[in-house]
């Protein structure tokens, strides 16, 4: 007799291809009882898709949706318990399923990003005040050596499309739909406010600072990078404003978390 | 650890995103709520809050769809300590999950396959239970799956087997009326045999739910949770009552809803149903 694993195995290889062997003994009845099975997980994936890529499935139309989620599901069979992460890669699969219209790839990233920040772990993110009297007795060096925590939930990416635009325009029914022009390419973040997704565009600059962050880089590094290797003391003066700018604005967004004090 | 589940003699639904804001008010009449435990296995965020918010004003029940408790590979321990951290969170009157699996160590179906009822089958299903009650430091219910399929090397009964898989490691069963309905059509046996067969002391809940006809085999009944409960479960629901009330065991029922879901008020209408059957079981041929 066949072991438990290896007809789990093989009744898995019928629930994803159509085409695989059916087990020994099987006929039209059991053929019949497989076809649910295998209509039932691809219809609960695509579902999953469209849940989550609701903004996405707008944009595309949903019949070119539906079989860009179809081939998404066929070539990236679900490993993971939560049906939610049938979602991964799913931008890549709309990349090279949209790839006329790369706006599409590029709303599927934002959305996917957005589920992310959707059940991200709940923190207490420094208020200006805190934030003012934490580095109120700091000197240059702890200014310098001063690393910056994030709220969990904050991601950055690069788009080349008006990704506001387009969003505001399917939130309103009335609202014409933008072209979708590609344009330079311009950072966006995604965090949740409160309990709600939401993204703001920024500069590429500011994605990158989100990512030296990440990377743990120092404050005074950070500084560093902004101003480029050889840069002159204008240069250097200049990149300090503007990462000041940026750390001034995560605060008041609610994105840094701590900060860690280590001497340049 | 306590290895008894008390009864729970009341009327629940099952917490849906449609209706949050109804259940958040706390002035929906029901006994209890059961939640999807994988929708609040998460890290943060509005389900937590929600899910934080509807325990304080009723009790819940946490119901999973992805333990794979049949899974030759065993559990995934990552699962496990995601349910058992829920399970803290919650303090549910019970945790359940179902008669089924849903993955092997490549692939995961989201999707309650069926289980060849072979002996090397119990043995697994039976280290795994014993597995996750540990972990959960409770015992916990299984739900008899609905199936499309049975195994040729089919050594037992469905009820044989859950009978037997109760006696081992002390779990208790959630009876899905509907689940056997569907079934007992799909595979030619006899719901009445079904009941009789089970362990009735064990149930500590029960399901009633809607199904529909397959569309790929006319003569297939699918599980689909998106209709009203059929006349015919109804009728399987007011027997499997009175021989609960014979064996003298309360239990908790619930109305499943999934797809199709219709306003409160007619949910509420369908539970008031399963609260009169109810009520006529008790009362004295």
């Amino acid at each position: 007799m066949m072991s438990l694993a290896d007809m789990q195995k093989t009744f898995m290889g019928n629930v994803l291809d159509e085409a695989a062997a059916m087990p020994e003994g099987w006929g039209n009845r059991h053929a019949a009882g497989l076809q649910v099975y295998r209509g039932n997980y691809r219809t609960a994936l695509v579902e999953a898709l469209r849940d989550t890529f609701l903004k996405t499935e707008e944009w595309a139309g949903e019949g070119p949706f539906k079989q860009a989620a179809i081939n998404h599901v066929i070539a990236h069979s679900s490993s993971s318990w939560t049906i939610d992460d049938v979602g991964a890669g799913f931008d890549e699969t709309c990349r090279a399923f949209f790839s006329a219209s790369p706006e599409v790839a590029e709303l599927a990233w934002l959305e996917w990003t957005m589920l992310r920040a959707f059940s991200s772990p709940d923190t207490d993110p420094l208020t200006l005040d805190q934030f003012g009297l934490i580095t109120s007795e700091y000197g240059d060096a702890q200014w310098l050596g001063m690393k910056i925590e994030l709220v969990p939930d904050l991601a950055g990416g690069l788009v080349r499309h008006d990704l506001h635009a387009m969003w505001r325009a399917m939130d309103d029914d009335n609202a014409p739909r933008p072209a979708a022009i590609k344009g330079e390419e311009r950072g966006v973040l995604v965090w949740r406010e409160e309990e709600r997704p939401t993204f703001e565009l920024v500069s590429c600059e500011e994605v990158a600072v989100v990512d030296a962050v990440r990377e743990g880089q120092s404050y005074g590094d950070i500084c560093a990078g902004l101003a480029g290797a050889g840069a002159s003391p204008e240069q250097a003066q200049d990149a300090a404003m503007r990462a000041g700018g940026i750390l001034g604005r995560w605060v008041q967004n609610g994105f840094v978390t701590a900060l860690r004090t280590t001497q340049a | 650890m306590t290895r008894r589940i008390k009864p729970f003699a009341g009327f629940g639904l099952g917490l849906r995103r449609t209706h949050f804001e109804d259940f958040l008010s706390g002035n929906v009449p029901v006994d209890f709520v059961e939640v999807i435990s994988e929708n609040y296995m998460v890290e943060g965020g509005r389900m937590l809050r929600v899910l934080d918010e509807v325990r304080e004003k009723y009790p819940v029940i946490i119901h999973g769809v992805s333990m794979s408790i049949g899974s030759a590979g065993g559990l995934d321990a990552e699962y496990l300590t995601k349910l058992k951290q829920l399970e803290r969170r919650v303090d549910p009157l019970w945790v359940s999950d179902h008669l089924c699996w849903t993955r092997t160590s490549a692939h995961n179906s989201h999707d309650l396959l069926p289980l060849p009822l072979t002996n090397e089958a119990l043995d697994i299903v039976c280290a795994n239970i014993d597995r996750a009650q540990d972990a959960l430091g409770r015992p916990m219910l299984f739900e008899n799956p609905s199936s499309y399929v049975t195994f040729p090397q089919d050594e037992l009964s469905e009820w044989a087997f859950l009978s037997e898989m109760t006696r081992r490691t002390g779990c208790y069963l959630l009876l899905d009326v509907n689940n056997i309905f569907v079934s007992a059509r799909n595979h030619g046996f006899s719901e009445h045999e079904y009941l009789s067969g089970l362990p009735l002391d064990r149930v500590r809940q029960i399901h009633l739910a809607g199904h529909t006809i397959g569309e790929t085999a006319d003569d297939i009944i699918i599980d689909t949770h998106d209709h009203d409960v059929s006349d015919e479960v109804w009728a399987l629901y007011a027997k499997a009552c009175g021989m609960l009330q014979e064996a003298g065991v309360p239990v908790a029922t619930m109305i499943e809803r999934d797809g199709n879901i219709p306003p409160l008020p007619e949910l509420l209408s369908e539970l008031d149903r399963a609260r009169d059957i109810a009520a006529e079981a008790m009362e004295p041929a």
